[in-house]
């Protein structure tokens, strides 16, 4: 009867589950190139977002959005040394996080968001109606949805895939393809797991006393999420990223929130049967 | 040479010591337009109404029984609305009932619009059992309405009707929206801002339709508790914002809150009310009529203003930061 229903519904077979795929951005290492941006668009030819300058630093994108899936940080930091003021840029290629708890998935209402046999987060573009729920809900402003008037895929919510055409058929995503300095890096996540906690310990050993994981199964960032599939190794605090110390996940309030709800819906019932009770003689 | 102090993109923020990327919002700023909060008011206020007719058929006298019935024609006439401006809301608008092929009550989203497809349908079939009761119906949809369960229709519609007036703040407070997410009050904020308006509703129709006084006053004394709670849960949502409500409590929708959804929506109501119990008449009718005025209005600015006051929000960094702090 099972198969009956699958066949009325045109429904297929989900595909294998394969080993998790993700990414490893290791920041200590990205040059501020901008070829994952560039290669990104190419491939998934996303249009331009016009030439906005921000007048702040060479970041020109601004943040990730509906047509821009990698996005190059530069962040300059000066602190007092004796007399000398002292600069560093620190450069962070952003770019979905492939959650294991996933909210934008959590709050579609369509089924558009899906969990991809390489346990990757996926908008099915030939289903999402455009709700916006998956924006807001976002802890990390990644997802974002197409304004109504642009030419492309009108109306409906776009991020990272990563790549996952290019994973079908065993190929390296455009932005690790493209990244010279191999600053991110794509592969299973249990190994690129191990290999980021190695980079971390040769970073400490150099002296990097502030360099970090962020996005790792024991990092308080998890603790509502779950690991990030595609982590960083960040070298100041979250927020100087602007990433969130722990990134919250809807669902977990869910009920509470639905609990007040009832409370009042139950009291404005309660008086309104003694007040109509009252008129009864 | 003077040296210059370089504006720093870390550290300079206001985040609590927290300083991000320069003044960049964290999260992305909600797409939704003025659709949604005139459908959370709509489907609040119709379902507000449907609620409390339901309440005064179970628990009224004939005579309240008789007026608070009007209630269904209101929460049918507003509820009809709400449907296209959802859907008027969504970027592929032709896409509505792709909400429809899953059940999935984990989202919010995805429950309102169960919701209200079955809310809509029962609200509209017990109006037309009273339209039929008071004769409005003839011939052949008469006997259809007629056979309309109205006991049935009574408590599944109030269940689901209680669904839609609260599960409209749950959604927004679902999100990472600082505003709509740091409290946890704001589902029992819309709760009840949707009975006040529809017990106010009610009232309304109470008044034109010449009810007796012992029934406006009945009505008074009901949305009276219902703007006392009101005003209670909105102070306790207040308090737990904390610096995170200033996009609604200062600044550009400063005026639509305080004036609009606290003044107008529960302060100038409960003076009103005051005043009815010891008028008669016309005097007591308008009173009431005026004060039911101020509570639909209040509520809509109450929806409004959050619902707006919450796009800047999402772009209130320190206190998306404030909001994911361990």
């Amino acid at each position: 009867m099972i198969d009956g229903y699958k066949r009325l519904m045109n429904l297929e077979e989900p595909p294998a589950k394969k080993t998790a795929k993700g990414f490893f951005t290791d920041t200590s290492l990205c040059i501020g190139c901008k070829a994952c941006e560039v290669a990104c668009k190419q491939w998934n030819q996303l249009p331009a977002d016009g030439f906005a300058i921000t007048g702040k630093s060479y970041d020109n994108t601004g943040h990730l959005g509906a047509t821009t899936w990698r996005h190059v940080q530069f962040i300059e930091q000066a602190k007092a040394n004796g007399r000398r003021q002292e600069q560093r840029w620190l450069m962070m290629s952003d770019v979905c996080k492939h959650c294991a708890n996933a909210a934008c998935l959590e709050a579609c209402p369509t089924g558009a968001l899906v969990r991809t046999e390489f346990d990757t987060v996926y908008v099915q573009q030939d289903i999402c109606n455009g709700c916006g729920f998956c924006v807001p809900a976002c802890p990390f402003g990644v997802i974002d949805r197409v304004p109504k008037e642009s030419t492309f895929e009108v109306g409906t919510a776009h991020k990272c895939t990563l790549c996952y055409d290019r994973l079908k058929d065993d190929m390296t995503p455009a932005c690790a393809k493209s990244c010279p300095t191999a600053s991110i890096q794509f592969g299973d996540v249990e190994e690129l797991q191990v290999r980021a906690r190695e980079r971390l310990g040769e970073l400490r050993a150099r002296g990097e006393s502030t360099a970090r994981l962020y996005g790792m199964p024991e990092g308080k960032e998890a603790q509502e999420v779950g690991p990030l599939h595609a982590f960083f190794l960040l070298l100041d605090r979250p927020a100087a990223y602007n990433l969130p110390e722990v990134p919250r996940l809807p669902r977990k309030t869910m009920a509470e929130r639905y609990g007040w709800s009832a409370a009042v819906g139950i009291g404005f019932a309660m008086v309104a049967a003694l007040v109509f009770r009252g008129g009864r003689r | 040479m003077t040296e210059q102090a370089i504006p720093s993109p870390s550290g300079g923020g206001q985040g609590g010591g927290l300083g991000g990327y320069y003044d960049y919002p964290v999260v992305r700023r909600p797409v939704w337009t003025w659709e949604v909060p005139a459908y959370f008011w709509l489907g609040g206020m119709g379902a507000g109404a449907f609620v409390t007719a339901s309440l005064a058929q179970t628990f009224g006298s004939a005579e309240d029984r008789r007026i608070a019935a009007d209630g269904y024609y209101l929460a049918a006439g507003s509820l009809l609305p709400c449907a296209p401006l959802l859907i008027a809301d969504l970027g592929r608008s032709d896409r509505f009932h792709h909400m429809l092929r899953i059940f999935k009550p984990l989202s919010p989203m995805n429950l309102g619009a169960w919701t209200l497809t079955a809310f809509t349908p029962i609200a509209v079939a017990r109006a037309a059992s009273h339209a039929a009761d008071s004769g409005l119906l003839r011939g052949p949809l008469r006997v259809l309405a007629g056979l309309v369960p109205r006991r049935l229709t009574e408590l599944t519609g109030s269940l689901l009707g209680l669904t839609l007036a609260g599960y409209s703040g749950v959604l927004l407070g679902a999100t990472n929206v600082p505003l709509w997410a740091k409290s946890k009050l704001l589902g029992g904020v819309f709760m009840a801002s949707a009975l006040s308006s529809g017990s106010a509703a009610v009232t309304l129709q109470a008044a034109r339709r010449g009810a007796p006084e012992a029934t406006l006053h009945r009505l008074a004394a009901l949305e009276s508790a219902a703007s006392l709670g009101e005003m209670a849960i909105v102070a306790a949502y207040l308090r737990q914002s904390g610096r995170t409500a200033r996009p609604l409590t200062t600044g550009r929708f400063a005026a639509p809150f305080w004036l609009g959804a606290v003044g107008a929506g529960s302060v100038l109501p409960l003076l009103l009310h005051r005043f009815t119990r010891r008028h008669h008449g016309r005097t007591l009718r308008s009173l009431s009529t005026a004060a039911a005025l101020c509570t639909i209005a209040g509520s809509l600015a109450l929806r409004w203003s959050i619902f707006e006051a919450g796009k800047d929000s999402s772009e209130d960094q320190a206190a998306s930061f404030d909001l994911s702090k361990a």
